[in-house]
């Protein structure tokens, strides 16, 4: 099976692929490269301490519906996800290129090169979110009362896990398994346990949810990505300089559920309950996170008017990391019900902040306003540079249509369509 | 260091005319063969090729290379003040901010000095390669500049086509169309009224009449001029002056469907 892939490999042509590759590229030249490969390897990252009956199965993303891989180890029961990481920059063009040491245990890999520069992570993955949906789906309807919810066994709600492909139950039933005990004790810690006789029932409580996907956020806050800590922190909580008026930056667009930032995968992946980890599915931008930054947009900043608190600031990463989880991993409608069944108090400071804020920035748009329409006070340098510049074009502009000729400006107005320019007749000296 | 004159004025007046309705800065550039000078209109269809020679002055000093960056529009202001008969004396420094232009009338022992500014103009140089034309026909400058004034009025385009029965030029337009053909003849008597034909192929090629009547306003200079024609090659337009000294036009043929 030949994987190579070159580019501009003129042997590579559509008729070559289909032939087998053993089949030598029909080509003139004096090194046949070899067909492209219909179906390229991919290059996983994949945990260490796995037993040899790790399985990679498609379950439904309780966040989004739509089916998912997950590297699941039936012995330890861990479950992984896998999140592709992009380069950063997508207009330069970067591959792969693989080559395998001598080794005994496995046979030598073919040396390659790998057009996609995609690399996928398989990274922990807390099974709760995958039992969240079926969980608290029944009360969706029934506005959240703890008490009309019904006491179920562990096999009820599994039964409930679409399983269209079989995968999940074939998970469970695997010898060694240890899934079903993992899911058992991550079920309950969201659920209230009532025990009858040797089976053990459970009712899923929404304040215990809340608390543990609280939790998981200020792990998360703990070890914030550089540019998340950049982009939702510092430039959320930053206030405007008064007195200095800058023409103020756009506000930052919205986050592309940075799947591309390898630092923000890799990190904190240690723990079992671990959040930082995007989808792969990675197109859906979190909306909840983005709403403290556009509302307010940076400025930059010498001596800003007032300062957050450091307790202000670890407020923001908490929000920031709790919305995170919220908007990637939650089901929608859950998303609502923890952010409700939080304490009131918990972000107060925060908020305080945060009107504080809002309201120093409308006040320096306000006076920056004032300076556009009066214009009596001093204009930005650049501005006035631009304006200089403008002037001295018009000036140019006009001497140099008073100094042409009426000829050269009928000439102006020949349909020279289906004239070749000169310089395709005659070569520059 | 230049230095140059001419006896008449007339000579650079009507090639600086022709010119300066076709592009509006150019570079004079300056050794010791002689004037020269190159540049396309705006639209870089057309090209203008003026070498006067060092023998159409007398005296022509010219130590160093030097590039004389006009404004055409300029030149022709101050060359407006020359008489057609003054004598005209150019002069600059090797390296000049300005053109010193003086003329003189001898008859009335008057003496008129102009200093014009000099600029920098970045153009770039085609080389032009010599060309064995398909067709080379001379006619009275006045008999080109007539025609295409006469088929301006029918179309903003002619075609010209060189056989060896003669060349015809015609133009077809909203109105109708038109045509003319001239019969090579020579006579003895009337040189400057010849119309010659040298032919090694028959062609037609068709070209915006407003460039070739902007061409013919260097008419004065010459009375004949020289039109050289082959497929798919710029048609040269020449009026050639005493001592080898030119004023060329080149235009590229219009090729497609005419509108």
């Amino acid at each position: 099976m030949a994987r190579t892939r070159s580019k501009g490999g003129p042997a590579s042509t559509s008729a070559d692929k289909t032939v087998s590759t053993t089949t030598k590229a029909a080509s003139t030249s004096t090194y046949t490269l070899s067909a492209e490969s219909t179906n390229p390897p991919k290059l996983f990252v994949l945990p260490k301490n796995t037993s040899s009956s790790v399985r990679i199965i498609t379950l439904e993303n309780p966040r989004y519906g739509n089916p998912t891989r997950y590297l699941v180890c039936p012995e330890t029961g861990s479950f992984y996800e896998f999140t592709k990481a992009a380069p950063p920059n997508k207009s330069t063009p970067r591959s792969w290129l693989l080559s395998s040491e001598k080794s005994e245990k496995e046979p030598a890999l073919e040396s390659q090169t790998i057009q996609s520069p995609d690399l996928y992570l398989a990274t922990p993955y807390d099974p709760l979110f995958l039992l969240l949906p079926v969980l608290f789906k029944s009360s969706s309807n029934s506005k959240s009362d703890n008490l009309q919810r019904q006491y179920l066994s562990l096999d009820d709600y599994l039964d409930l896990i679409p399983n269209t492909d079989r995968h999940f139950s074939e998970i469970l039933t695997l010898p060694n398994s240890h899934v079903e005990k993992v899911l058992e004790a991550r079920l309950a810690s969201v659920c209230d346990l009532v025990e009858m006789g040797d089976d053990k029932m459970y009712r899923p409580n929404e304040s215990k949810l809340s608390t543990i996907i609280l939790s998981k956020a200020s792990k998360m806050a703990e070890h914030l990505p550089p540019s998340m800590e950049e982009k939702f922190i510092k430039k959320a909580l930053e206030a405007p300089v008064m007195g200095v008026v800058k023409d103020q930056p756009p506000p930052p667009p919205p986050p592309t559920t940075s799947t591309s930032s390898p630092e923000e995968t890799a990190s904190p992946s240690a723990s079992e309950s671990q959040s930082t980890v995007t989808t792969s599915s990675g197109t859906t931008p979190s909306t909840a996170v983005t709403t403290p930054a556009t509302e307010e947009a940076p400025e930059p900043t010498f001596a800003p008017a007032i300062t957050a608190s450091p307790a202000t600031i670890s407020l923001q990463r908490l929000r920031t990391s709790l919305n995170f989880i919220l908007s990637s991993y939650l089901p929608p409608f859950l998303s609502k019900t923890v952010l409700s069944s939080l304490p009131s108090e918990t972000f107060t400071e925060l908020e305080e902040y945060l009107t504080k804020l809002s309201k120093l920035r409308t006040e320096a748009a306000a006076s920056r306003n004032l300076d556009i329409n009066g214009g009596k006070r001093a204009r930005d340098e650049d501005d006035d540079e631009r304006l200089e510049k403008k002037r001295k074009m018009e000036q140019e502009e006009k001497v140099k249509k008073a100094n042409t000729s009426r000829g050269v400006k009928q000439l102006a107005k020949v349909n020279t369509a289906g004239m070749m320019k000169l310089s395709a007749f005659f070569k520059k000296a | 260091m230049l230095e140059a004159r001419l006896d008449t004025a007339n000579l650079f007046k009507s090639a600086v005319d022709a010119i300066k309705d076709l592009v509006q800065d150019c570079n004079f550039d300056c050794n010791d063969s002689g004037i020269a000078l190159q540049a396309m209109d705006n639209s870089h269809v057309a090209l203008v090729s003026m070498m006067l020679k060092a023998e159409a002055f007398s005296p022509f000093r010219c130590d160093r290379n030097i590039a004389l960056g006009v404004n055409l529009t300029s030149l022709t202001k101050v060359l407006r003040a020359a008489g057609r008969d003054d004598t005209l004396t150019l002069k600059a420094e090797d390296a000049p901010d300005v053109l010193n232009l003086v003329f003189e009338a001898t008859a009335q022992d008057r003496i008129s000095e102009y200093d014009l500014k000099l600029m920098d103009i970045d153009q770039e140089h085609l080389g032009i390669p010599d060309t064995e034309y398909a067709a080379t026909i001379s006619m009275p400058s006045a008999e080109f500049k007539r025609i295409t004034t006469d088929l301006m009025a029918m179309s903003e385009s002619v075609t010209i086509e060189a056989t060896k029965d003669g060349v015809k030029f015609s133009s077809t337009g909203d109105i109708g169309n038109g045509s003319i053909t001239l019969r090579q003849h020579t006579p003895v008597d009337k040189p400057n009224e010849a119309v010659e034909i040298e032919l090694s192929e028959s062609v037609a090629l068709t070209f915006s009449l407003k460039y070739l009547t902007n061409f013919c306003k260097a008419q004065p200079l010459s009375n004949q001029v020289k039109l050289c024609l082959s497929a798919e090659v710029p048609l040269m337009v020449e009026y050639g002056l005493e001592g080898g000294s030119y004023l060329r036009f080149y235009l590229a043929p219009k090729i497609g469907d005419e509108e």
